[in-house]
């Protein structure tokens, strides 16, 4: 008879799946995919009251002031309000036009030669210094710092499509590298205090 | 014969369901690797501003400071700003014991950790250079504004 050899009953794992199922739910109700974007920036060194007097001196020509309102007025410069016109459809607003001029036009900012992979190249010395109203919108603020970006950005593909013949977005690391530490973006953003004197 | 007579009614096999438990262990797996889990619960809403020129963040060293409007059920409700870090609301007073904290949890120098800023659009610059002004004290420079790519360009 079968009797003697009995086989020990197999265990039924059609609800394997479903435990399966259950652990994969949890994982995705309780975890983020999202990843953090935003937009870097590197602040100055804080120093005491009493020695922030003595500023380093940057050549006047090399600074171009962009002054945000309280209500948004965007002005460029000393007199030139530029309209706050965001980029749209692949437009460049005035102000990124404004900011590109001013690091390329060779009247506009000083050029120093600067070497990049072992040769040398002509970069803007250029600085934008940004001020904003302490009631400012946030929003503004960071559309107005957008634009910046952009105009560096561009600057930077200019630069890049010198050196390597590609736009610095479709470098490879070490090239980017090279190309972020030749053009930074000097993007100043003002102290609270500064506004107080005008 | 009955091996004979199960010839005519021959019928399909049943799908094998067998490899289903497989399958699901895959996606888990993919979906344990690819997530975080959620540190923080949000005692906060932020509107977050829309840019273009945004690039990615390593989350190895951030640090987020969150400034928005309070969320109902916690605290006081209204207008006013609340600055959330880690999973408590503080005061810009707070930040820089919050960030040299960060920088010894995380076992990174300050200097290395960027200190990500999610502020709310509606937010005045005013009460940003503040906290900028703090972070500056606690000597973590390396920022960013956190915002989210614009939809429709």
């Amino acid at each position: 008879m079968a009797r003697g050899k009995k086989k020990a009953g197999e265990i039924n794992s059609s609800s394997m799946a479903d435990i399966a199922f259950l652990l994969l739910i949890f994982f995705l109700v309780t975890t983020t995919m999202d990843v953090d974007t935003g937009m870097k920036r590197t602040l100055p060194k804080w120093v005491d009251t009493t020695e922030q007097q003595n500023d380093v001196d940057v050549n006047e020509r090399n600074v171009l002031k962009v002054n945000v309102s309280k209500s948004g007025m965007i002005m460029v410069g000393t007199d030139e309000y530029v309209p706050n016109d965001l980029r749209r459809n692949g437009r460049h607003s005035r102000l990124s036009q404004e900011v590109y001029n001013f690091l390329t036009l060779p009247d506009r900012s000083a050029k120093k030669a600067t070497e990049i992979d072992g040769m040398n190249y002509d970069i803007s010395e250029g600085l934008v210094s940004l001020k904003a109203d302490d009631e400012t919108k946030y929003k503004i603020y960071l559309q107005v710092q957008d634009e910046l970006t952009h105009a560096f950005n561009l600057y930077r593909d200019d630069i890049s499509l010198k050196v390597y013949g590609k736009k610095y977005g479709e470098l490879e690391d070490i090239q980017a590298n090279n190309i972020r530490k030749a053009v930074p973006m000097r993007i100043s953003e003002a102290e609270p205090n500064d506004q107080t004197k005008k | 014969m009955a091996v004979m007579a199960k010839k005519g009614k021959k019928e399909v096999p049943a799908l094998s369901t067998s490899s289903l438990p497989d399958i699901i262990f895959m996606l888990l797996f993919f979906f344990m690797a690819a997530t975080t889990m959620r540190e923080t619960d949000p005692l906060v809403t932020v509107a977050m501003p829309e840019a273009h020129e945004i690039t990615e963040l390593d989350k190895k060293n951030l640090v987020n400071v969150w400034m928005g409007k309070p969320l109902s059920a916690k605290g006081q409700e209204g207008d006013a700003l609340m600055i959330q870090l880690n999973d408590q609301t503080g005061d810009v007073a707070d930040i820089q014991n919050f960030v040299a904290a960060s920088a010894v949890t995380k076992k990174m120098d300050v200097q290395s950790l960027t200190v990500n800023l999610r502020v709310d659009e509606g937010a005045t610059v005013g009460k940003l250079t503040a906290v900028k002004q703090e972070l500056r004290k606690a000597d973590a420079l390396s920022i960013s504004y956190a915002a989210r790519a614009v939809e429709n360009n």
